[in-house]
Protein backbone atom coordinates (compact mmCIF):
# COMPACT_ATOMS: atom_id res chain seq x y z
CA UNK A 1 0.00 0.00 0.00
CA UNK A 2 1.37 3.49 -0.81
CA UNK A 3 0.91 6.71 0.22
CA UNK A 4 -1.74 8.19 -2.46
CA UNK A 5 -3.86 5.04 -1.49
CA UNK A 6 -3.30 5.55 2.39
CA UNK A 7 -4.87 9.31 1.53
CA UNK A 8 -7.59 8.40 -0.79
CA UNK A 9 -8.73 5.58 1.73
CA UNK A 10 -8.73 8.69 4.74
CA UNK A 11 -10.76 11.05 3.13
CA UNK A 12 -13.90 11.90 4.22
CA UNK A 13 -16.70 12.20 1.40
CA UNK A 14 -18.48 14.17 3.94
CA UNK A 15 -16.54 17.38 3.91
CA UNK A 16 -16.43 19.82 0.80
CA UNK A 17 -12.56 20.58 1.34
CA UNK A 18 -10.11 18.06 1.59
CA UNK A 19 -8.22 18.38 4.85
CA UNK A 20 -4.74 17.86 3.28
CA UNK A 21 -4.91 20.49 0.39
CA UNK A 22 -5.03 24.27 0.45
CA UNK A 23 -8.59 26.27 -0.19
CA UNK A 24 -8.07 28.20 -3.73
CA UNK A 25 -8.08 31.32 -1.74
CA UNK A 26 -5.16 30.99 0.48
CA UNK A 27 -3.52 29.46 -2.35
CA UNK A 28 -3.98 32.39 -4.37
CA UNK A 29 -2.64 34.83 -1.47
CA UNK A 30 0.22 32.46 -0.77
CA UNK A 31 1.10 32.70 -4.10
CA UNK A 32 0.58 35.81 -4.59
CA UNK A 33 3.01 36.72 -1.35
CA UNK A 34 5.51 34.51 -2.53
CA UNK A 35 6.02 36.23 -5.44
CA UNK A 36 6.23 39.43 -3.79
CA UNK A 37 8.91 37.96 -1.66
CA UNK A 38 10.43 36.01 -4.43
CA UNK A 39 10.64 39.51 -6.28
CA UNK A 40 11.40 41.39 -3.48
CA UNK A 41 14.27 38.90 -2.49
CA UNK A 42 15.45 38.88 -6.28
CA UNK A 43 15.13 42.92 -6.26
CA UNK A 44 17.33 43.45 -3.13
CA UNK A 45 19.12 39.99 -2.15
CA UNK A 46 20.19 38.72 -5.35
CA UNK A 47 22.71 41.42 -5.80
CA UNK A 48 24.43 41.68 -2.80
CA UNK A 49 24.44 37.56 -3.04
CA UNK A 50 25.49 37.43 -6.40
CA UNK A 51 28.03 40.52 -5.64
CA UNK A 52 29.47 38.49 -2.31
CA UNK A 53 29.89 35.46 -4.65
CA UNK A 54 31.58 37.13 -7.00
CA UNK A 55 33.90 38.47 -4.45
CA UNK A 56 34.12 35.26 -3.82
CA UNK A 57 34.90 34.11 -6.66
CA UNK A 58 37.37 36.77 -6.98
CA UNK A 59 39.42 36.13 -3.82
CA UNK A 60 39.82 32.23 -4.91
CA UNK A 61 40.63 33.04 -7.97
CA UNK A 62 43.03 35.43 -6.31
CA UNK A 63 44.09 32.79 -3.95
CA UNK A 64 44.25 30.30 -7.08
CA UNK A 65 46.62 32.90 -8.74
CA UNK A 66 48.57 33.53 -5.64
CA UNK A 67 49.01 29.95 -4.81
CA UNK A 68 50.13 29.53 -8.70
CA UNK A 69 52.20 32.19 -8.19
CA UNK A 70 53.71 30.29 -5.19
CA UNK A 71 54.29 27.51 -6.76
CA UNK A 72 56.52 28.89 -9.39
CA UNK A 73 58.49 30.93 -6.80
CA UNK A 74 58.96 27.45 -4.88
CA UNK A 75 59.90 25.81 -8.20
CA UNK A 76 62.18 28.61 -9.02
CA UNK A 77 63.70 28.30 -5.69
CA UNK A 78 63.85 24.58 -6.18
CA UNK A 79 65.46 24.82 -9.53
CA UNK A 80 67.70 27.61 -7.98
CA UNK A 81 68.88 25.34 -4.71
CA UNK A 82 68.97 21.99 -6.84
CA UNK A 83 71.60 24.50 -9.59
CA UNK A 84 73.22 25.75 -6.67
CA UNK A 85 73.70 22.17 -4.75
CA UNK A 86 75.34 21.53 -8.37
CA UNK A 87 77.06 24.06 -7.94
CA UNK A 88 78.44 23.53 -4.51
CA UNK A 89 79.00 19.99 -5.72
CA UNK A 90 81.27 21.04 -8.66
CA UNK A 91 83.11 23.44 -6.67
CA UNK A 92 83.81 21.08 -4.04
CA UNK A 93 85.44 18.80 -6.69
CA UNK A 94 87.44 21.94 -7.71
CA UNK A 95 88.49 22.41 -3.99
CA UNK A 96 89.39 18.94 -3.66
CA UNK A 97 91.24 18.73 -7.34
CA UNK A 98 93.08 22.14 -6.67
CA UNK A 99 93.95 21.04 -3.02
CA UNK A 100 95.67 17.23 -4.33
CA UNK A 101 97.42 19.74 -6.89
CA UNK A 102 98.56 21.42 -4.45
CA UNK A 103 99.73 18.74 -2.08
CA UNK A 104 101.25 16.45 -4.89
CA UNK A 105 103.18 19.73 -6.15
CA UNK A 106 104.06 20.65 -1.89
CA UNK A 107 105.20 16.65 -1.90
CA UNK A 108 107.38 16.39 -5.23
CA UNK A 109 109.20 20.02 -4.11
CA UNK A 110 109.81 19.09 -1.12
CA UNK A 111 111.27 15.85 -2.44
CA UNK A 112 113.20 17.79 -4.97
CA UNK A 113 114.37 20.58 -2.13
CA UNK A 114 115.70 17.47 -0.20
CA UNK A 115 117.26 15.53 -2.28
CA UNK A 116 119.38 18.87 -3.43
CA UNK A 117 120.06 19.26 -0.10
CA UNK A 118 121.37 15.39 0.44
CA UNK A 119 123.19 15.65 -2.30
CA UNK A 120 124.69 19.24 -1.26
CA UNK A 121 125.60 17.21 1.77
CA UNK A 122 127.13 14.34 -0.05
CA UNK A 123 129.68 16.75 -2.22
CA UNK A 124 130.21 18.61 0.88
CA UNK A 125 131.36 15.63 2.77
CA UNK A 126 132.93 14.41 -0.06
CA UNK A 127 135.18 17.43 -0.29
CA UNK A 128 135.53 17.31 3.55
CA UNK A 129 136.66 13.88 3.73
CA UNK A 130 138.80 14.74 0.52
CA UNK A 131 140.52 17.37 2.33
CA UNK A 132 141.02 15.78 5.40
CA UNK A 133 142.12 12.74 3.44
CA UNK A 134 145.01 15.58 1.93
CA UNK A 135 145.81 17.09 5.33
CA UNK A 136 146.47 14.28 6.74
CA UNK A 137 148.87 12.81 3.85
CA UNK A 138 150.67 16.46 3.97
CA UNK A 139 150.56 16.15 7.80
CA UNK A 140 152.25 12.66 7.78
CA UNK A 141 154.39 13.38 4.91
CA UNK A 142 155.59 16.23 6.88
CA UNK A 143 156.03 14.16 9.93
CA UNK A 144 158.17 11.68 8.06
CA UNK A 145 160.37 14.35 6.61
CA UNK A 146 160.93 15.76 10.00
CA UNK A 147 161.51 12.52 12.14
CA UNK A 148 163.43 11.58 9.08
CA UNK A 149 165.80 14.48 9.09
CA UNK A 150 166.24 13.61 12.94
CA UNK A 151 167.01 10.28 12.25
CA UNK A 152 169.49 11.00 9.67
CA UNK A 153 171.45 13.88 11.71
CA UNK A 154 171.57 11.26 14.45
CA UNK A 155 173.03 8.72 12.53
CA UNK A 156 175.20 10.88 10.77
CA UNK A 157 176.12 12.80 13.79
CA UNK A 158 176.63 9.35 15.80
CA UNK A 159 178.88 7.89 12.53
CA UNK A 160 181.19 11.47 12.69
CA UNK A 161 183.62 10.59 14.88
CA UNK A 162 186.59 12.72 16.66
CA UNK A 163 188.76 11.90 13.65
CA UNK A 164 186.04 12.72 11.02
CA UNK A 165 185.04 16.04 12.97
CA UNK A 166 189.27 16.64 12.76
CA UNK A 167 189.30 16.04 8.92
CA UNK A 168 186.12 18.49 8.67
CA UNK A 169 187.75 21.14 10.15
CA UNK A 170 190.95 20.71 8.11
CA UNK A 171 189.14 20.50 5.32
CA UNK A 172 187.22 24.22 5.70
CA UNK A 173 190.79 25.26 6.67
CA UNK A 174 192.32 24.04 3.48
CA UNK A 175 188.72 25.01 1.41
CA UNK A 176 189.16 28.49 2.85
CA UNK A 177 192.99 29.19 2.47
CA UNK A 178 193.04 28.32 -0.98
CA UNK A 179 189.38 30.00 -1.94
CA UNK A 180 191.83 32.99 -2.84
CA UNK B 1 164.54 51.69 22.53
CA UNK B 2 166.12 48.57 22.62
CA UNK B 3 168.52 49.97 20.23
CA UNK B 4 169.20 52.71 22.34
CA UNK B 5 169.36 51.02 25.79
CA UNK B 6 172.09 48.40 23.70
CA UNK B 7 174.42 51.18 22.86
CA UNK B 8 174.09 52.60 26.16
CA UNK B 9 175.18 49.29 27.65
CA UNK B 10 177.70 48.72 25.26
CA UNK B 11 179.58 52.13 25.90
CA UNK B 12 179.49 51.64 29.74
CA UNK B 13 180.89 48.26 29.68
CA UNK B 14 183.47 48.77 27.02
CA UNK B 15 184.24 51.86 29.07
CA UNK B 16 184.73 50.02 32.38
CA UNK B 17 186.58 47.07 30.72
CA UNK B 18 189.00 49.49 29.15
CA UNK B 19 189.71 51.50 32.00
CA UNK B 20 190.47 48.00 33.95
CA UNK B 21 192.28 47.15 30.94
CA UNK B 22 190.31 43.72 30.63
CA UNK B 23 188.17 44.91 26.66
CA UNK B 24 189.80 41.31 25.08
CA UNK B 25 188.57 39.61 28.08
CA UNK B 26 185.79 40.60 28.78
CA UNK B 27 184.40 41.03 24.81
CA UNK B 28 185.26 37.51 24.46
CA UNK B 29 183.86 36.16 27.71
CA UNK B 30 180.77 38.57 27.23
CA UNK B 31 180.45 36.80 23.78
CA UNK B 32 180.68 33.12 25.19
CA UNK B 33 177.74 33.76 27.93
CA UNK B 34 175.42 35.34 25.46
CA UNK B 35 175.43 31.81 23.21
CA UNK B 36 175.02 30.44 26.31
CA UNK B 37 172.33 32.13 27.15
CA UNK B 38 170.81 31.60 23.45
CA UNK B 39 171.45 28.16 23.14
CA UNK B 40 170.52 27.00 26.83
CA UNK B 41 166.50 27.17 27.72
CA UNK B 42 167.31 26.33 31.73
CA UNK B 43 169.82 29.21 32.20
CA UNK B 44 168.13 31.71 29.97
CA UNK B 45 164.59 31.02 32.02
CA UNK B 46 166.60 31.34 35.41
CA UNK B 47 168.00 34.86 34.43
CA UNK B 48 164.55 35.47 32.76
CA UNK B 49 162.12 34.42 35.39
CA UNK B 50 160.62 37.54 37.25
CA UNK B 51 159.10 35.73 40.24
CA UNK B 52 162.99 35.03 41.21
CA UNK B 53 164.55 37.68 43.21
CA UNK B 54 167.24 39.61 41.54
CA UNK B 55 169.59 38.68 43.96
CA UNK B 56 169.00 35.36 43.58
CA UNK B 57 169.66 35.65 40.08
CA UNK B 58 172.59 37.71 40.14
CA UNK B 59 174.09 34.86 42.31
CA UNK B 60 173.72 32.82 39.56
CA UNK B 61 175.68 34.71 37.87
CA UNK B 62 178.11 35.50 39.69
CA UNK B 63 177.88 31.47 41.13
CA UNK B 64 178.34 30.15 37.37
CA UNK B 65 181.23 32.69 36.41
CA UNK B 66 182.82 33.31 39.99
CA UNK B 67 186.82 32.37 40.12
CA UNK B 68 186.12 31.43 35.65
CA UNK B 69 185.27 34.81 34.41
CA UNK B 70 187.36 38.29 35.05
CA UNK B 71 185.53 40.00 37.35
CA UNK B 72 184.00 43.05 35.07
CA UNK B 73 182.83 40.46 32.95
CA UNK B 74 180.78 38.72 36.28
CA UNK B 75 179.74 42.60 37.44
CA UNK B 76 178.63 43.56 33.68
CA UNK B 77 176.98 40.17 33.86
CA UNK B 78 175.26 41.12 36.97
CA UNK B 79 174.43 44.64 36.07
CA UNK B 80 172.01 43.45 32.92
CA UNK B 81 170.11 41.09 35.22
CA UNK B 82 169.91 43.74 37.89
CA UNK B 83 168.11 46.09 35.77
CA UNK B 84 166.27 43.04 34.17
CA UNK B 85 167.19 43.90 30.93
CA UNK B 86 168.92 40.29 30.62
CA UNK B 87 167.13 39.14 27.77
CA UNK B 88 169.32 41.64 25.86
CA UNK B 89 172.43 40.05 26.78
CA UNK B 90 173.08 38.39 23.25
CA UNK B 91 172.66 41.50 21.45
CA UNK B 92 174.52 43.68 24.12
CA UNK B 93 177.61 41.09 23.92
CA UNK B 94 177.63 40.86 19.86
CA UNK B 95 177.67 44.73 19.71
CA UNK B 96 180.65 45.04 22.61
CA UNK B 97 182.68 42.24 20.43
CA UNK B 98 182.44 44.70 17.48
CA UNK B 99 182.82 47.70 19.27
CA UNK B 100 185.83 46.09 21.02
CA UNK B 101 186.93 44.59 16.98
CA UNK B 102 186.32 48.11 15.29
CA UNK B 103 188.89 49.58 17.78
CA UNK B 104 191.85 47.10 16.82
CA UNK B 105 190.24 47.48 13.35
CA UNK B 106 189.33 44.03 13.24
CA UNK B 107 186.82 42.55 11.64
CA UNK B 108 184.23 40.03 13.76
CA UNK B 109 184.65 36.58 12.52
CA UNK B 110 181.56 34.20 14.26
CA UNK B 111 183.26 30.33 13.72
CA UNK B 112 180.35 27.66 14.56
CA UNK B 113 181.49 24.38 14.96
CA UNK B 114 180.37 21.13 16.06
CA UNK B 115 183.29 20.03 18.08
CA UNK B 116 185.95 22.41 19.96
CA UNK B 117 188.93 23.90 18.42
CA UNK B 118 192.22 23.97 19.66
CA UNK B 119 194.02 26.89 19.02
CA UNK B 120 196.67 25.99 16.75
CA UNK B 121 193.19 24.78 14.75
CA UNK B 122 191.82 28.85 15.93
CA UNK B 123 195.13 30.00 14.44
CA UNK B 124 195.03 28.70 11.25
CA UNK B 125 191.40 28.87 10.56
CA UNK B 126 191.65 32.86 11.33
CA UNK B 127 194.72 32.94 9.00
CA UNK B 128 192.92 31.00 6.23
CA UNK B 129 189.45 33.49 6.51
CA UNK B 130 192.03 36.46 6.40
CA UNK B 131 193.79 35.48 3.46
CA UNK B 132 190.42 34.95 2.30
CA UNK B 133 188.58 38.17 3.17
CA UNK B 134 191.39 40.23 3.11
CA UNK B 135 190.55 41.53 6.42
CA UNK B 136 191.97 40.93 10.08
CA UNK B 137 189.59 39.28 11.80
CA UNK B 138 189.02 38.96 15.60
CA UNK B 139 187.37 35.33 15.65
CA UNK B 140 184.58 33.82 17.94
CA UNK B 141 184.41 30.84 17.84
CA UNK B 142 180.78 28.96 19.10
CA UNK B 143 180.87 25.32 19.64
CA UNK B 144 176.83 24.09 18.35
CA UNK B 145 176.02 20.31 18.19
CA UNK B 146 173.41 22.08 15.21
CA UNK B 147 175.94 22.30 12.56
CA UNK B 148 176.75 18.17 13.15
CA UNK B 149 179.85 18.30 11.41
CA UNK B 150 182.23 20.90 9.78
CA UNK B 151 182.57 24.43 10.21
CA UNK B 152 180.31 27.43 9.62
CA UNK B 153 182.13 30.89 9.22
CA UNK B 154 180.36 34.34 8.94
CA UNK B 155 182.62 37.40 8.36
CA UNK B 156 180.32 40.22 8.11
CA UNK B 157 177.68 39.70 5.49
CA UNK B 158 179.79 37.17 3.83
CA UNK B 159 178.73 33.27 5.23
CA UNK B 160 181.33 30.28 4.40
CA UNK B 161 179.80 27.04 4.98
CA UNK B 162 181.17 24.31 5.02
CA UNK B 163 178.74 22.22 7.65
CA UNK B 164 177.32 18.68 7.35
CA UNK B 165 173.98 20.02 8.24
CA UNK B 166 173.77 21.97 5.46
CA UNK B 167 174.94 19.10 3.04
CA UNK B 168 172.29 16.83 4.80
CA UNK B 169 169.48 19.92 4.10
CA UNK B 170 170.70 20.26 0.72
CA UNK B 171 170.35 15.63 -0.06
CA UNK B 172 167.19 16.40 1.49
CA UNK B 173 165.83 19.42 -1.00
CA UNK B 174 166.81 17.22 -4.27
CA UNK B 175 164.27 14.45 -2.65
Amino acid sequence: MNVLSIVLAAEDPSQSHHWLFPEIGEIIYGSIASIVIFSTLYKFGWPAAKKALETRTAKIQQEIDESAAARRNAESDAANIRKALGDIASERSRILADADAQAAAILSEGRSRIAAEVAEMEARATAEIAAARSRIGDELRAEIARLSAVATNDAVRAALDDRTQQELVDGFISKVGASR
Amino acid sequence: MSGQQITAYVNAMFDVASANDAVAVVEDEMFRLARAYETNEALRSALSDATVPVARRQGIVEQLLGGKAHNVTVQLASLLVGTGHVSLLPQVADALVKRASSEKQLEVAEIRSAVALNDAQKTRIAEALSKATGKKLNLKVVVDPTVIGGIVATVGDEVIDDSVRTRLDQVKSRF
